[in-house]
């Protein structure tokens, strides 16, 4: 049986450290990696309260997410292949047009 | 375990000749021996989950902070099959295996071959973080401070373990049930999700013909 507020608190510490990873870091690839760990904290938080609460729908949202996580990762990624057709490297402060 | 084991033995070795009685308790002769057995398993389970808390929390700041892209990549292997084994103790099987093949088998392989778009060794030889990395990790921090600071610490009284036809609550059984049952435009509208990011990623990735 899981203590579901060290649950919590290992959610909310896990993203924190991916929104420190994708504030922080240059590389696009690793900031699209960093919302993964995201999504995986908040997964964490839905899976200490499907046990707590002793109801499946939590995770089943939680399947949900995984699929919008992978869906996410083709769309990001597919972006970032295309983006690297026209430049060279992937990061994020070379990428100024829309800034004035 | 030991206390399981004599438990066990008592239960198959009734002494010779004396008759069936019907325990009300359960298949073990006293209750008080199944309340140890339930403590030292909890104990157990505690000291699992503690040790997977903190090296999930440990691989993810490896993970934000290495140089090395490739190197971060491994620890979010490591970060994600630990996450795994936290599902397992919250009672989620389905969840868990999902992580490991879905997450951990084709969604980080799919990153990992995109890491070879990159010029590994300029990436390597430059700053990992941009300027403004101060302002992020300030963020971050106060993220995780306002979600500890909201979380009621009152969360009410964890239900009680219902067994729904013998089957336990994270199940395949009874994830499909709720799937296909109650939440089953959710999943259709998933699958036209899924459909409109292979879409939208060829076309985003396409090279334009005669360009």
């Amino acid at each position: 049986m899981v203590p579901v507020g060290a649950c919590l608190a290992l959610s909310a510490v896990l993203f924190g450290i991916g929104l420190v990873g994708f504030l922080g870091r240059r590389n696009i690839i690793l900031m699209l990696v960093s919302v993964e760990i995201m999504l995986n904290a908040v997964n964490v938080s839905l899976a200490a309260f499907s046990q707590h609460l002793q109801d499946t729908r939590g995770q089943v949202v939680a399947l949900f997410v995984i699929a919008v996580a992978a869906a996410e990762a083709a769309v990001g990624l597919g972006l970032v292949l295309a983006l690297s057709r026209n430049r060279p490297g992937v990061s994020v402060e070379d990428l100024t047009q829309l800034k004035w | 375990m030991i206390f399981a084991w004599r438990a066990f033995t008592a239960r198959q070795a009734p002494r010779k000749g004396a008759p069936y009685t019907h325990n009300p308790d359960g298949p073990w002769p006293g209750k008080q021996s199944q309340f140890r057995v339930m403590a030292m398993a909890s104990l157990a389970g505690q000291i699992t989950f503690y040790y997977l808390a903190a090296v999930s929390v440990a691989s993810a700041i490896f993970a934000v902070t290495r140089r090395n892209p490739v190197h971060s990549m491994l620890w979010v292997l490591v970060l994600f099959l630990h996450v795994a084994g936290i599902f397992l103790l919250a009672g989620a099987e389905f969840l868990a295996a999902v992580q490991v093949i879905v997450y951990a088998g084709a969604i980080l392989v799919f990153y990992l071959f995109f890491l070879m778009l990159l010029d590994l060794p300029a990436e390597i030889a430059g700053p990992r973080f941009g300027a403004h990395w101060p302002l992020g990790a300030g963020v971050g921090l106060a993220f995780a401070a306002l979600a500890w600071y909201a979380h009621d610490p009152e969360l009410g009284p964890a239900a009680e373990r219902v067994a729904s036809g013998g089957h336990s609550l994270g199940s395949l059984p009874a994830i499909g049930t709720t799937l296909f049952t109650q939440f089953v435009l959710p999943f259709e509208i998933a699958s036209l999700i899924l459909l409109a990011a292979i879409v939208g990623a060829v076309v985003v990735a396409k090279r334009k013909i005669g360009s």
